[in-house]
C-alpha cells in the first residue's frame, strides 16, 4: 500500500504544493488502489510497445530563428533571456 | 432564419442566395448573447466575427474561389492555439496566455473559408468528463441545465448542441469528444491516431490523443474531417490520406456488413439500464439496415481504465511540468524567490484535478512503481490491440453504448474521481488503440441524450461515417429545448 508519506514525497519532487495533503492522500490513494486492478490482467509475454517515427518524416534538423511573440509575452525577461529564481 | 440547419444545408442556402455568411454570422452571435448566460459554451468569442464573414460574402459575390465552409461558424474549443489569440486551456495558470502560431488545423479551417465564431470551455487541461472542472465555470446540458455537458470537450458540444456553432473541433484523449457528443445528443468522430494533426494542441497524452470533428449531423462532421485531416510537416505522427473525400457516398448503406456487439462495454453491472434500452433499440435497428450482427468479447477492456490513467497520468507529468511561471504562466516576480518555492508557488495555479493527475503522473512512472504500473499498463494496451485486430478481423465494426451511464447532475462524481473515470470505460479502448470511433445520438429517454458508438480499424473512416450514416437515418430526435 502506498503511504501519505510516499504521496508528499512525489508531490514534492513534482514542485507540488498541497495545501489539504489529506484530501490528495485519499484521492491519490484510492486511485492507485484501483491500478492495482492491472495485476489480475493476463499480460504474460506481452511486449512493451513502440512507436516508430522514420527519420525521413522529421523536419529538418536546422537553425530557425527564435519567434519574438515567444518571448515578448514572458513577464520577466530581459533581451532574449528569461529571468528566473536563484538555484540553491 | 432556422440557426439549426446542418451544414450542408447552410452551404445550399449560400449557393442558392437564400442566405449570406454575414446574416447567419450575425444571427449566430445574437443567439450566442442570449443563450449564453444559461449555457456558458464559451471562453472568447471572436470580436471579427462579422467583419469575417462579411469578406468571405465579398469573395463569394466576385467569383473568386472559394473555400469549402462558405463562411459558416466553426467553434474551436480552448486547448487549440489561434494566434494572437487567448488559448487558456480553463486554466489559471494560462489565463493571460497568448498563443505566438495558429494550430494547423485552425489555418485548414481559415484556407476553407470557415468564420471561427469563438473558443469554448472545457475541463482543466482537458482533464474530465464534465467540464466541471474548468477554472472558468462549467457548460451546462442544453437539454437539462442541470445535468453536465459530458467533457472534456464540453463546451464544443453545447455550442453545436445549443445551436451557437453548425460545427466545432475538439479534442479526444479518452473520450473527450465522444462523450460530450453523446451527453448533448449531437455527433463527434475521434479520427484515427495520426489522421489529423496535433501541432497547436496543448498536449495532454500525446501518444494518443486526436483533435475530433463535431456537428450536428454525421454528414456534417465528414465534411468538416475533409477540412482537416492529413499530412502535416509539423506533425511527425500525422499520415497522408491522400485527401480522401470521407463526404462522397456516405449514404452508401451498411447492407451485408458484419457488426460485433463488444461484450464487455456492452453488459455488466456498470451499464445503465435506460442506455442498455437505447442500445438494445439500435441494435435492432442495424438489423434492419441489413447488417449482420453478433457478440465480441474483448477481455482486455476490463482494464482499459486503468491502463489509460496510467499511461496518460505518466505522460501528463511531464506535459505540465513546462508550467513554471516562467516560460508559462502569471505575473509573479522572480526577486526574493528560491527556484524550487517559485515554481511550487506557480503551480497552486492548478485546480484540484490536474494537481491530482500530475501526483499520480509522478507515481507510476517512478522507478520504484513503474513494474507495477506502467510497464503492465503498456503490455495491456499490446494485448488490447492484438484482440482489437483479430475482432477486425471477423467484423466490418464493432459497438457499444458511447458512455455506460446517462448524463449526470452538476455535483454528483466531482468527489469521486472512480466514478468519474469509470465513465471513460467504453470510449478509452478506441484512444488506447489508435482505431477510430464516432458517436451518434440516437434517443432522448426522460429528456436526456443517449449516443451509441461505431468503432471501425484504423484509417477507416469512409466506411465508418457510412454506418453512422446509416445509422442517424433511422432516428427521430426532437428539437433541442432552448
Amino acid at each position: 500500500m502506498v503511504s501519505k508519506e510516499d504521496i508528499e514525497h512525489v508531490a514534492k519532487l513534482m514542485r507540488i504544493d498541497i495545501d489539504d495533503s489529506n484530501e490528495y492522500f485519499e484521492r491519490v490513494q484510492k486511485v492507485l488502489s484501483y491500478f492495482d486492478i492491472l495485476d489480475k490482467a493476463n499480460i504474460e509475454g506481452e511486449d512493451i510497445p513502440v512507436q516508430q517515427v522514420m527519420i525521413d518524416d522529421l523536419r529538418e534538423d536546422k537553425y530557425e530563428k527564435f519567434n519574438d511573440s515567444l518571448i515578448q509575452q514572458l513577464k520577466n525577461y530581459r533581451g532574449s533571456y528569461v529571468k528566473a529564481p536563484k538555484m540553491n | 432564419m432556422n440557426l439549426g440547419i446542418s451544414a450542408i444545408e447552410y452551404i445550399h442556402g449560400i449557393k442558392n442566395g437564400t442566405i449570406t455568411a454575414e446574416e447567419f454570422v450575425a444571427k449566430t452571435i445574437e443567439h450566442i448573447k442570449k443563450v449564453e448566460p444559461k449555457l456558458h459554451a464559451f471562453l472568447s468569442l471572436n470580436d471579427n466575427a462579422i467583419q469575417d464573414a462579411r469578406n468571405i460574402d465579398k469573395k463569394i459575390k466576385s467569383g473568386q474561389k472559394i473555400g469549402a465552409l462558405y463562411g459558416m461558424p466553426v467553434s474551436i474549443k480552448d486547448n487549440i492555439c489561434i494566434k494572437g489569440g487567448k488559448t487558456t486551456c480553463a486554466s489559471k495558470m494560462l489565463e493571460n496566455y497568448t498563443a505566438p502560431y495558429t494550430a494547423t488545423v485552425v489555418s485548414k479551417l481559415q484556407e476553407q473559408d470557415a468564420t471561427i465564431i469563438g473558443k469554448t470551455n472545457l475541463d482543466e487541461f482537458a482533464m474530465g468528463v464534465a467540464t466541471e472542472f474548468s477554472a472558468f465555470g462549467p457548460s451546462k446540458n442544453p437539454w437539462n441545465t442541470d445535468y453536465v455537458p459530458g467533457g472534456s470537450s464540453g463546451g464544443s458540444a453545447v455550442s453545436v448542441a445549443g445551436l451557437e456553432s453548425i460545427l466545432s473541433l475538439g479534442s479526444d484523449t479518452g473520450g473527450s469528444v465522444r462523450n460530450p457528443a453523446s451527453f448533448c445528443s449531437i455527433v463527434g468522430l475521434k479520427p484515427t491516431y495520426g489522421l489529423v494533426s496535433r501541432y497547436g494542441l496543448v498536449s495532454y497524452a500525446n501518444s494518443i490523443e486526436q483533435i475530433g470533428p463535431m456537428g450536428r449531423r454525421v454528414e456534417d462532421v465528414a465534411l468538416l474531417l475533409n477540412c482537416i485531416a492529413g499530412k502535416d510537416i509539423h506533425d511527425p505522427t500525422t499520415i497522408d490520406n491522400k485527401s480522401q473525400d470521407y463526404l462522397s457516398g456516405i449514404d452508401a448503406g451498411i447492407s451485408g456488413k458484419k457488426i460485433g456487439i463488444i461484450k464487455e462495454m456492452s453488459s455488466g453491472a456498470g451499464l445503465d439500464k435506460t442506455v442498455e434500452s437505447v442500445f438494445r433499440n439500435s441494435v435492432s435497428s442495424f438489423e434492419k439496415l441489413g447488417a449482420k450482427i453478433d457478440e465480441v468479447s474483448l477481455d482486455m477492456v476490463e482494464y482499459t481504465v486503468a491502463t489509460y490513467y496510467v499511461l496518460t497520468t505518466a505522460e501528463a507529468g511531464s506535459n505540465l511540468s513546462r508550467y513554471d511561471n516562467l516560460r508559462y504562466g502569471y505575473d509573479l516576480d522572480a526577486e526574493g524567490y528560491e527556484y524550487k518555492s517559485y515554481i511550487s508557488k506557480a503551480r497552486r495555479n492548478f485546480g484540484p484535478e490536474v494537481t491530482r493527475r500530475m501526483i499520480l503522473g509522478g507515481f507510476v512512472p517512478s522507478a520504484g512503481f513503474a513494474g507495477r504500473y506502467l510497464l503492465k499498463a503498456l503490455k495491456v494496451k499490446s494485448k488490447l490491440k492484438k484482440q482489437i485486430q483479430e475482432a477486425f478481423s471477423k467484423f466490418d465494426y464493432i459497438i457499444s453504448p458511447t458512455v455506460p451511464v446517462l448524463p449526470f447532475k452538476f455535483g454528483e462524481k466531482i468527489d469521486d474521481p472512480l466514478a468519474m473515470y469509470l465513465a471513460d470505460i467504453n470510449t478509452v479502448t478506441a484512444n488506447l488503440t489508435g482505431i477510430p470511433a464516432i458517436s451518434i445520438p440516437y434517443e432522448i429517454r426522460n429528456g436526456l441524450p443517449v449516443g451509441i458508438q461505431i468503432h471501425a480499424n484504423s484509417l477507416q473512416e469512409k466506411s465508418l461515417l457510412q454506418a453512422a450514416y446509416a445509422l442517424q437515418s433511422t432516428t427521430k430526435l426532437p428539437e433541442v429545448p432552448l
